[in-house]
């Protein structure tokens, strides 16, 4: 009972009005992220298929091709004008990308000379997706195959015999992993697996992040308010105080993690859902369907490796909050409070970032080693070594971070139990008021 | 009169420093005892190892016959304390802080809901107990504060400067609740403070300590008169020179 008391006074001090609004607005913007990054990559499909042309050539052969390409699923819209300036060719069609079918294209293919085409488009800032939906990629592919079919045709040859030069061989893909092989691209169940790794280490980081500096907060605000002491001499154990931070800790964030968790498969199926649209009908799904080839290369998981998983997350949070507690019971002030998640962050960040853009496993044995010391990483890998059927790391690393939390609670445990819960400070820079007081009684 | 509080040789060291000496005094039912000194004499370390916040390296104290050594928990229900310049949770109203802590010493909703009309009676807030307490002024605080370590009567209020940034008034108004509390209610206190005209008013004995040692204890008049003093002040500063401290 007393417990509870404790745990509700925990949790309403996290879990307040303005916790609640930022983590619903943050899971808001990532859907909402999600829904454009969607509208985003949807426009740049279409736009592929959607050109402006400015034929300035004015033959039956321009004429052609623009029907040719009409044919070809394309919608063109057409523009007149003779400005050699592009920007103010592009500001008077209204448009951000123009092909110019400059006077004599038909003159040179005629003469046997390939033509110039001239294509043009407006870039209007840096970022990836701002520059999606403005290229002539796809009207300039289909411009491309006509004049290759012109060509093909004056040398006598088919349309079939220009699909075989542009294509001659078939290529049969095959995916091996382990002793599973499946008919599928290397590169498709990659960019498949890719997508889904990505979603474990982001709540990951989140967790260890959220849980830390909540932690910390929670001991060192009642350290420098002084609520602390009036908490400790209450007939409560100092277990069951440190128990029930540790849980309503844990307890948020999770409702963190989970609200992320959401968020982000929200922004991430938005992404992969209509990338997974573009793919549909081209030669890739030519194969079997991408989960049927994951199954059959066993890099689905099943529910045993979801708990194991789970296990795993759990352990990585028990870590997180005990070495939070030893963090926040060395603050003295909110500023140092700032400072001490640093570490935390850094062993977060660290194994985060490598597992972003490498698998620890491929990594030099000495460096593997040393990311592997820092008892995150394993939580990093083990979607990865799951799938892949590293079990002896997997369960190493379960088994460390097992001793690891035995042995950060055991330090949490014997800090709070003690008198240095109230002694014990950092003074970066600073003497000690020991120190001081030797140095005034000498004086 | 039975002994409330029984300080036996209690002895603090930390790492370098001896924070108290074989500290021993005693406090009996419905009796104000303070502890005063400077600075640094020792006051809140000899309070926090008799509320059980700190071990003793040397020594006990026993609170109505439980010892800090061996029944901690058991001594925490028979104390409240009240440290120095604390603040209470700022997210929470009063009300709500009153019930939390009442939730501490009892699981019995009655006992709970007894114990904050107290501390709602003598706090006498009124109204701005249902306001968060970062609303509050630190006067409010320390009433509300007053009111919490009162609230369940216990054998044993320990105070660490209980009026300590107050302004008069209210450092008036809370002397007056302790003394009357002391009086009314056979409650037992033990204050610590630097303020010895404080102390002069409101406790019934006194002990001087300073560097750790507790020099003299006695009634303030008896002291008064030993020490040929006007006041404590004056008392302290004579304890202070025959003992050639500081």
């Amino acid at each position: 009972m007393k417990f509870f008391n404790l745990l509700k006074k925990e949790l309403a001090e996290l879990l307040n009005l303005q916790t609640v609004i930022s983590l619903a607005v943050t899971m808001a913007m990532l859907m909402f992220l999600g829904s454009f990054m969607s509208s985003t990559i949807e426009e740049a499909v279409k736009q592929e298929y959607t050109v402006t042309l400015c034929d300035r050539d004015k033959t039956d052969f321009t004429a052609e091709l623009i029907e040719t390409l009409r044919k070809n699923n394309a919608i063109v819209s057409e523009v007149t004008s003779d400005s050699e300036d592009f920007s103010q060719l592009l500001s008077t069609a209204g448009k951000d990308s123009i092909i110019v079918i400059p006077q004599g294209f038909t003159e040179d293919l005629n003469a046997g000379k390939a033509p110039e085409l001239i294509s043009v488009s407006e870039m209007r800032s840096a970022a990836m997706m701002s520059n999606m939906s403005n290229n002539n990629d796809g009207a300039e592919r289909l411009i491309r195959n006509c004049i290759s079919n012109v060509f093909a045709e004056r040398a006598g040859l088919t349309a079939e015999d220009v699909q075989l030069i542009n294509a001659p061989v078939s290529i049969s893909e095959y995916t091996v992993v382990k002793d599973k092989t499946s008919e599928v691209s290397a590169e498709e169940v990659m960019s498949n697996i890719m997508m889904q790794n990505m979603l474990l280490p982001i709540i990951v980081f989140v967790l260890i992040m959220m849980t830390s500096q909540m932690l910390m907060s929670a001991i060192s605000n009642e350290k420098i308010d002084k609520t602390l002491e009036t908490l400790l001499s209450a007939p409560v154990s100092r277990t069951a105080v440190l128990g029930a931070k540790m849980l309503a800790a844990a307890i948020v964030a999770m409702i963190n993690a989970v609200c992320f968790m959401v968020g982000f498969s929200g922004m991430m199926s938005g992404a992969t859902d209509s990338v997974k649209a573009e793919f549909e009908g081209t030669a890739i799904n030519e194969y079997i369907p991408i989960d049927s080839a994951l199954e059959q290369l066993g890099l689905t998981l099943g529910g045993v490796d979801y708990v194991l998983v789970g296990i795993q997350l759990f352990l990585t949070i028990m870590i997180c909050l005990s070495v939070s507690l030893m963090l926040g019971a060395l603050v003295n002030d909110t500023k140092q409070a700032q400072t001490m998640v640093m570490p935390l962050m850094f062993a977060a960040m660290i194994p985060y970032m490598i597992s972003m853009f490498a698998d620890v496993n491929n990594l030099p044995i000495v460096i593997r080693l040393i990311v592997y010391i820092i008892p995150f990483t394993h939580t990093f890998s083990a979607i990865p070594n799951l799938m892949f059927g590293h079990m002896g790391i997997f369960l190493i690393g379960l088994v460390y971070q097992t001793l690891a939390f035995a042995v950060c609670m055991f330090f949490a445990l014997k800090l709070f139990k003690s008198d240095k819960i109230l002694t014990v400070s950092l003074n970066f820079g600073q003497k000690s008021k020991f120190k001081k007081a030797k140095k005034n009684e000498n004086q | 009169m039975e002994n409330v509080l029984e300080v036996r040789e209690l002895s603090k060291q930390y790492t370098k420093v001896l924070a108290a000496d074989k500290v021993s005094f005693d406090i009996k039912k419905g009796e104000i005892f303070a502890l005063i000194g400077p600075n640094g004499a020792g006051k809140t370390t000899t309070i926090r190892m008799i509320s059980t916040l700190l071990t003793p390296t040397e020594g006990d104290a026993v609170v109505s016959g439980h010892s800090v050594l061996k029944e901690p928990e058991k001594v925490r229900q028979c104390i409240t304390y009240l440290p120095d310049e604390a603040g209470a949770y700022k997210n929470m109203t009063g009300k709500k802080y009153l019930r939390f802590m009442a939730g501490l010493f009892s699981t019995d909703i009655d006992t709970i809901n007894k114990y904050v009309e107290r501390a709602e009676n003598i706090c006498g807030l009124g109204d701005r107990l249902k306001d968060k307490i970062g609303s509050y002024s630190r006067g409010m605080i320390r009433k509300l504060l007053l009111a919490r370590a009162v609230m369940t009567k216990p054998d044993l209020a320990i105070l660490d400067e209980p009026t300590s940034g107050l302004d008069v008034l209210n450092a008036i108004e809370i002397r007056k609740m302790i003394k009357k509390l002391a009086a009314d209610e056979g409650m037992s206190f033990l204050l610590s403070s630097h303020n010895m005209l404080e102390i002069e008013f409101v406790s019934d004995r006194v002990g001087i300590i300073a560097k750790g040692h507790l020099l003299v204890s006695g009634r303030t008049d008896e002291l008064k008169a030993r020490y040929n003093a006007a006041n404590l002040e004056e008392v302290f500063e004579r304890v202070v020179n025959d003992n050639e401290i500081l």
